[in-house]
């Protein structure tokens, strides 16, 4: 009697080489996003070169001494322009790809993407009221939009919620119901608010579909917070996630507190959409695309598929960042619109390409 | 939801992109009046004008601002939300917004003379000629061409107010041109001409801004970008202008593009802020191709050369 190929004795068992395959796989993403969001900032729409670039960015590490021979003007656009640029679309992209992931896992619908349950249409309505208010406001605090979007998205998920709820319980239908229908409202309102805006209706159009334009450290301190904090609360729950794909009954025998569950990750989801969206607007296709994309290269193991898509989700937004900048330079492009390109065809691709339901 | 905007904000950005580069090709001068009275308008077409006119809408603020200077404001029968310059033009009864006048109000006054501009073109003008109205676009694209829209108004309403306007506004631009044509490039101070900080957007040629710069005696930097483009920080900081100017909205108070310039920490090293050299401007002022255009010039040319223009404000 012959074993299975599996259970060979020369090879290790199939689903090891797998584990290993994904454990190498999170090391090699985390190695491309350091050479990429590094290659990033030594790119841009003024012509650096490369390797004053990297003096700029070593200079600053403090074991090494480097005297600046660079206009400080050079110096500027590189640390203070470029770098937080990057890191922030970093941020935004991992925290849209894990709370797309996330939404995905729990709600078991491959068409859930980080803006189902009312984030984006409430970030929105939050931030065209910012843009509406009179400058007054404007002149008082530098933040007011962030801070009308984030509240928004907040104030908005909360009423889906509570209107979902029922009893103890919070169907994931009727959640998702509740989201489409209030964020349908939303959007109108938004939609007419956007027509009565004159001459701001140029900002508000390029904030909807997204910019890093100016991005700055204060940014990457109010978003970084809420992106660990919310990506680890969610990683926690990874191996959860995975015994909820079976059912939630079963799920409920299998000893998880199936309701916890569901708050506790769609709070952490949509504080990190909500805090990424706030500061740069509503970049679409991330959250829905790079999960799936994982998914397909890598399994829908949640233990990887999480890590995976944090990393991937990061490489991917610094990439489109990167094209919306440097392409039309000097002159930038809202990144919605590179998201949407760049993502489609290639998510199309994947689809094609392995032909299995991947769900 | 996201694709509720993103559809309409492409169709925004092609329009902002393509619109003012379609209408400027080969526009005629401001035509002659020939009697009875056939109009050559500002976008090409021939308009018949049987009678002086005694009922006129504007659909244009600037426009309004051209027929108050004329003074013709007692044939002004209505003007658009937006006509708030001179303050008494937002007494009169509105017939909506700029870009979206309201057809059937238009109709409903029984104007014989109606003042479009460039952006009814394609939509409004039509629907208005179906319905037997007569319309005169203004549709200047420089300086000059306000000066000729100018005129035109004054032909067809028969008001000598327009060619003395023309000549004081001529001559402002010869006072300003007179001293800065003959510097050369080197004493020529890099401008840019900021419109809004968030996106960081700039005057590019094409623009009245981009003219009124040259004519002042600078050097647009975002003159190598044509309309109104969202320009990088990094651009910015690499061109290093020596005066920046921001369009300020004196109705509103808005100076949110000022405050900017002024105290972004990533700009504190540029010549402009070092020099303080960052001002602010009235946006309707270098926004609208009115009889107010030459007073936006004199703003520019002291700003940018205030060592050849010290004189304060008539």
């Amino acid at each position: 009697m012959s074993l299975p190929p599996g259970l060979s004795s020369q090879t290790p068992p199939s689903h090891l080489v797998r584990w290993h395959s994904r454990i190498y796989a999170i090391a090699g993403l985390f190695v491309l996003l350091i050479v990429i969001a590094a290659l990033a900032t030594t790119i841009g729409s003024v012509k650096i070169p490369f390797l004053t670039t990297c003096q700029i960015m070593l200079s600053r590490l403090p074991w090494l001494h480097i005297t600046p021979f660079w206009p400080s003007g050079v110096e500027t656009i590189v640390l203070e322009i470029r770098l937080p640029r990057v890191i922030l679309a970093g941020l935004v992209g991992a925290a849209l790809a894990t709370a797309g992931a996330t939404y995905q896992g729990l709600f078991r619908n491959p068409l859930a993407d980080p803006y189902l349950i009312g984030v984006a249409q409430g970030a929105s309505l939050g931030a065209v009221i910012g843009f509406l208010l009179p400058a007054t406001w404007h002149g008082m605090a530098a933040g007011v939009i962030p801070l009308f979007a984030f509240t928004g998205a907040i104030i908005s998920t909360a009423i889906v919620y509570g209107l979902a709820r029922v009893g103890k319980t919070l169907p994931v239908t009727t959640l998702i119901l509740a989201g489409v229908a209030l964020g349908a409202l939303l959007g109108s309102i938004v939609s007419y608010l956007i027509i009565s805006s004159g001459e701001k209706m140029h900002s508000i159009i390029f904030w909807l579909m997204g910019s890093f334009s100016l991005s700055q450290w204060a940014d990457v301190r109010y978003v970084l917070p809420y992106v660990v904090v919310g990506t680890g609360v969610i990683l926690l729950y990874a191996r959860r996630l995975n015994v909820m794909q079976l059912d939630e009954e079963q799920a409920q025998q299998l000893g998880i507190n199936v309701e916890r569950l569901k708050i506790v990750l769609l709070v952490a989801a949509t504080l990190i959409t909500a805090a990424a969206v706030s500061f740069v607007g509503t970049i679409g296709f991330v959250g829905i695309v790079i999960p799936h994309a994982v998914r397909l290269l890598w399994g829908a193991d949640h233990r990887f598929l999480l890590p995976l898509s944090v990393l991937t989700g990061a490489i991917f937004l610094i990439l489109a960042d990167l094209i919306a900048r440097t392409v039309q330079a000097p002159t930038e492009i809202p990144i919605g619109v590179i998201t949407a390109i760049c993502g489609a065809p290639f998510f199309l691709y994947l689809l094609r390409r392995r032909k299995r339901v991947i769900f | 939801m996201l694709k509720n905007y993103i559809i309409p904000g492409l169709l925004f950005i092609l329009l902002s992109i393509f619109l003012p580069g379609t209408q400027g090709c080969a526009l005629p001068p401001a035509g002659q009046a020939t009697s009875p009275a056939e109009i050559k308008d500002q976008m090409g077409r021939s308009v018949r004008l049987d009678k002086l006119p005694q009922r006129i809408i504007s659909l244009a603020p600037s426009n309004t601002e051209i027929i108050y200077a004329l003074g013709l404001q007692d044939k002004l029968v209505a003007v658009t939300d937006y006509c708030n310059y001179p303050p008494e033009a937002k007494q009169k009864p509105s017939i909506g917004g700029f870009s979206t006048p309201n057809i059937e109000k238009i109709v409903a006054l029984a104007p014989d003379l109606i003042l479009a501009a460039s952006i009814h073109q394609k939509q409004i003008v039509p629907q208005l000629e179906e319905r037997g109205m007569t319309v005169i676009a203004l549709a200047p694209k420089s300086v000059n061409e306000v000066i000729a829209a100018i005129t035109l108004v004054g032909e067809i309403t028969h008001k000598e107010e327009a060619s003395r306007l023309a000549a004081e506004m001529k001559s402002k631009i010869k006072v300003i041109t007179d001293r800065t044509n003959n510097l050369t490039e080197t004493q020529k101070p890099r401008v840019l001409n900021v419109i809004w900080h968030d996106p960081l957007m700039a005057a590019g040629s094409g623009t009245f801004a981009d003219e009124l710069i040259r004519m002042a005696g600078g050097v647009n930097i975002a003159g190598n970008l044509s309309g109104y483009p969202s320009i990088s920080l990094e651009t910015v900081i690499a061109a290093n202008p020596q005066v920046i100017i921001t369009g300020v909205d004196m109705g509103t108070g808005a100076d949110a593009p000022l405050q900017f310039a002024q105290t972004e920490p990533r700009l504190r090293n540029i010549d402009a802020r070092l020099n303080y050299r960052i001002y602010g401007i009235d946006t309707d002022l270098v926004g609208r191709a009115g009889p107010r255009i030459t007073d936006a010039l004199e703003q520019f040319a002291r700003y940018i050369h205030p060592e050849l223009f010290p004189e304060n404000k008539r």
